[in-house]
């Protein structure tokens, strides 16, 4: 029954026409009523979704006609009304995910536009972007350059994989492996309590504390270090790592560590031969996800950062921290607009394709594994 | 069991020498927890411990576990201590020890001595391949105990003969100036020398071989989970203590000490005043508090639920129940996927592209409610998805074999099977939204420290008319506070901003510590409901 389509032309085809096939065996065997009253739902719910994105007042309009239809589907035809509904529901997760992808580009269009060089006559639209080193949205020359953000998310982002893949990958080994069942009952809800602290009280905690004491510590002029905010967000990345890299681990079917604890190695023997080497990619798709979360973290950047872009001198100064992407669109978003604006919709479509890029590919990775290991789809 | 009783009967000694191990691994215990303590600053490297300078009782203390650990492995070598070494020590520690040592000769050539960039390659590379080679080419109780050993003895002289010393500052020379100085770097030195050196001890108390490298990485990885939860432990202990004071200031308890509130027509007094969670800030309170922010945040966490639930159970049901698994579901997959690992920040610039200039043009609450609607929407969807597909498909099938539809099926077997993974992922996503500031930062941020008027009202604010959009609610359509942004703002706030709050420092740990507890208890009750429907699953 469940039969993965080819993806060759043929196999295309041929699914294209069972579907034809089935769709109108369903239009035979509905009851008309039924199907108008879908029909109805449908359209009445495109229709208020259109007004929605025209900013009609009318919008409500369709949408009490979507309710009453689904209002009598409900009662005269609750199996299909079921179906119809579940499938609106899922189709409009999707959409969520093609609107923001929409909004956020057309938004961020016009600097890319703005920042067009032309390459040999031929126009690059967006280059100026990440060839210039300044952001300088109000005093003339107006450039508007996400190099010095970038490279700032970049620094942020290595010092937290740092933190957050040793120290996830060593509990997630604990927590699967080593720790007796009391330990990890007391260690794993530890470890989503730490999930749970809001952003906002980690960013409060490093900007009334750690940001002080790190700049009398390190003679620092002012407040504000990427390699604390580093370390802050590899903590908050930290819990992503464990629970995903966790699940790897015990996906690695018993039999294999048995078979090796059965040759007589020690647990570290098993768990260094078979265990992570098995898991390795599941391992590394956790450690992929902590790095999404880490390019993500908005909040303690924005506290603990100086707001104020630019390159630190040298590149490799961790101490001195000025802004990341997430930061600059959290802190000037209330008084931009125009092309402003729309540059801080650029740093969030680098922010958004990069995670979901991140995301994807651990996804992959995280499919190859379970298909390597033969374990239950 | 044969070999361990052979152990202990052939020789004597070897308890004894296991006893040392033990004591180096005990003695570095103590002088990491040390060396933390002098990092937070509860003892400055200048006090005398015990008559003796903080400094030099570190470096002496290094020096003696340092010591300790090369005779240890020097005996192991000549045989005097019965272990079970390998011919070496192999390549991960190799490597570390050859990068450490490499850092150690750079620092020390291009700093102490003064050479220019030829000089310090050169003597890193040096230092780094004599340390490899020293923990790659001898057996294995030479290999990973001398580099160890040998890095403990040497930052302990450099600590005791004061070329490190309380006053020792080294200045990086970069453009933007930094510096490292001794309060930092004596015992973040000492403790890294503490862990390397503990490991060697736990590796030489297993006797080196497997057994040594199992205890010796059991030794790290529950160093490591129990920094975690004492990490976790000192967050909330310390913004519980910061915030405390603030949070009952001018708590009252008793008969009528409370406010008078209406309900259901009847008039009466509260027993409790609670000012921080009952007021709002305002000129002539005597205590300013957050009633405005805590009643926001209560609405964006409903609104956020009605939008999100039924979508995200919809999609679970559907590509669980209805749909073949094919091209569809995994698209479906991916893309909540994506959506679930999408950063705040991004669904706050979608809700400012799409929901605000669709929503009277300006921030509000819905707008609020709808953007973390779509942040929790991927998270209901996934658990969802994953407890309909950890109910056995036996139920469905006997449900299906006394011949009622597909729908009857989920509604009676699926759901109800299903229902406490899903709540379980509600509460858990839920208490994620709750703490969430990015997003409501750009759809429904209102004024820095509301007065008590401004607490929302929703219920009380539909109206309703004959004229589309029929139901208007204009308490729904402005902006107004909640926690994580009240705390964010007043982080930002100047002091003009705050002059009227009073002792703001208080205010802002009180703040923090609600908001800790409102998302921490959501967490809370999450987790023991799983802890809950799981032990009822046991049971059965």
């Amino acid at each position: 029954m469940n039969v993965l389509p080819d993806s060759d032309g043929a196999g295309l085809r041929a699914a294209a026409r069972r579907g034809l096939r089935r769709s109108r065996d369903f239009v035979d065997e509905t009851p008309p009523d039924a199907l108008v009253t879908v029909t109805v739902a449908a359209v009445s719910l495109l229709a208020a979704f259109a007004g929605f994105l025209a900013v009609s007042s009318l919008t409500a309009v369709p949408f009490a006609v979507f309710l009453v239809a689904t209002g009598y589907g409900w009662l005269r035809h609750q199996e299909l009304t079921a179906r119809v509904l579940t499938l609106t529901t899922t189709v409009s997760t999707i959409l969520v995910l093609g609107l923001i992808l929409v909004f956020i580009f057309a938004e961020a269009w016009p600097t890319v536009q703005y920042a067009t060089v032309n390459v040999f006559g031929i126009p690059i639209p967006g280059l100026r972007l990440f060839i210039e080193t300044r952001w300088s949205p109000v005093t003339p020359p107006i450039q508007y350059s996400l190099v010095p953000m970038i490279h700032g998310t970049v620094l942020v982002t290595i010092i937290a994989t740092a933190v957050a893949a040793p120290l996830g990958v060593a509990a997630a080994l604990f927590l699967s492996e080593i720790a007796p069942r009391t330990v990890r009952e007391v260690v794993k809800p530890g470890v989503e309590i730490l999930a749970g602290i809001p952003s906002i009280v980690y960013g409060f905690i490093g900007f009334t504390i750690l940001s002080p004491w790190a700049a009398d510590q390190f003679d620092i002029v002012g407040q504000g270090t990427y390699l604390f905010v580093g370390i802050v967000v590899g903590l908050m990345a930290l819990p992503t790592v464990v629970s995903v890299a966790e699940d790897a681990l015990n996906s690695v079917p018993e039999s294999m560590k048995s078979g090796s604890l059965a040759l007589g190695t020690t647990d570290w023997q098993t768990m260094t031969s078979i265990t992570l080497p098995a898991a390795f990619s599941g391992v590394s798709a956790a450690v992929l996800l902590g790095v999404g979360r880490a390019i993500g973290e908005t909040m303690a950047a924005t506290v603990m950062l100086r707001g104020s872009p630019g390159l630190t001198k040298p590149l490799y100064n961790v101490f001195y921290g000025n802004d990341t992407l997430t930061s600059l669109i959290a802190a000037n978003y209330g008084d931009a607009d125009g092309l402003q604006l729309s540059a801080l919709f650029v740093a969030g479509v680098i922010l958004f394709v990069t995670v979901l890029f991140l995301s994807i590919g651990s996804q992959y990775i995280e499919a190859r594994m379970r298909r390597k290991l033969g374990g239950a789809e | 069991m044969a070999s361990a009783t052979d152990t202990a009967l052939v020789s004597e000694d070897t308890s004894e020498t296991e006893a040392v191990a033990a004591g180096a691994v005990g003695l570095a215990a103590v002088l990491f927890a040390l060396s933390l303590a002098s990092v937070f600053e509860l003892v400055t490297i200048t006090d005398p411990v015990a008559g003796v300078p903080m400094v030099a009782l570190l470096g002496g203390l290094l020096v003696v576990l340092g010591f300790a650990v090369v005779t240890f492995g020097v005996g192991s070598r000549l045989g005097y201590v019965a272990t079970d070494p390998r011919p070496t020590a192999g390549l991960v520690a190799s490597t570390a020890f050859g990068l450490v040592w490499f850092v150690v000769g750079g620092l020390v050539a291009s700093q102490s001595l003064g050479f220019g960039t030829a000089g310090w390659v050169i003597g890193a590379l040096v230092t780094g391949g004599a340390a490899f080679a020293v923990s790659a080419f001898p057996r294995e109780d030479i290999g990973s105990t001398l580099p160890a050993g040998g890095l403990a003895l040497f930052a302990g002289i450099v600590f005791l003969t004061g070329v490190i010393g309380p006053s020792w500052v080294w200045n990086l020379g970069w453009e933007q100036q930094a510096s490292f100085n001794a309060e930092f770097t004596i015992p973040v030195l000492t403790a890294f020398c503490s862990l390397l050196v503990g490991w060697a001890a736990a590796k030489a108390y297993g006797g080196f071989g497997a057994r040594g490298r199992h205890v010796g990485a059991y030794v790290l990885v529950y160093l490591n989970a129990i920094s975690i939860i004492a990490l976790l432990f000192l967050l909330v202990a310390f913004t519980v203590l910061k915030g405390l004071p603030g949070l009952f200031n001018g708590f009252a308890f008793g008969a009528g000490a409370g406010p008078e509130v209406t309900l259901v027509g009847l008039t009466f007094s509260l027993p409790v005043s609670w000012p921080f969670v009952m007021n709002g800030v305002a000129l002539l309170n005597d205590v300013n508090g957050v009633l405005p922010a805590i009643a926001g945040t209560i609405w964006l966490v409903i609104g956020a639920v009605l939008f999100a639930v039924p979508l995200g159970v919809g999609a679970a049901v559907f590509i669980t129940e209805y749909a073949d698994r094919g091209r569809f579901t995994q698209v479906v997959e991916i893309a909540t996927n994506g959506l679930w690992s999408t950063p705040s920040i991004v669904f706050g610039l979608f809700g400012l592209a799409f929901l605000v200039p669709r929503l009277g043009n300006q921030k509000s609450l819905l707008a609020g409610m709808l953007t973390l609607g779509f942040m929790l929407l991927p998270l209901v969807v996934i658990t969802s998805r994953e407890s309909m597909l950890a109910v056995p498909d036996e139920y469905r099938d006997a449900s299906a074999a006394l011949g009622v539809t597909k729908w009857q099926t989920i509604r009676s077997i699926v759901l109800p099977a299903s229902l406490p993974g899903i709540v379980t992922g509600i509460i858990l996503g839920v208490g994620r939204i709750a703490g969430e500031t990015a997003p409501i930062l750009l759809t429904m941020s209102g004024s820095v420290a509301p007065p008590g008027s401004q607490t929302v009202d929703v219920l009380g604010g539909f109206q309703f008319q004959s004229a589309p959009p029929f139901v208007t609610n204009p308490e729904l359509m402005q902006a107004t506070s909640a926690l994580p942004y009240q705390l964010y703002s007043l982080i930002t706030a100047g002091v003009g901003q705050s002059s009227n709050i009073g002792a703001i420092d208080e205010f802002r740990w009180a703040t923090a510590l609600i908001l800790l507890v409102v998302v921490l208890g959501f967490y809370a009750v999450g987790i023991a409901t799983r802890y809950y429907f799981r032990s009822k699953l046991q049971h059965d």
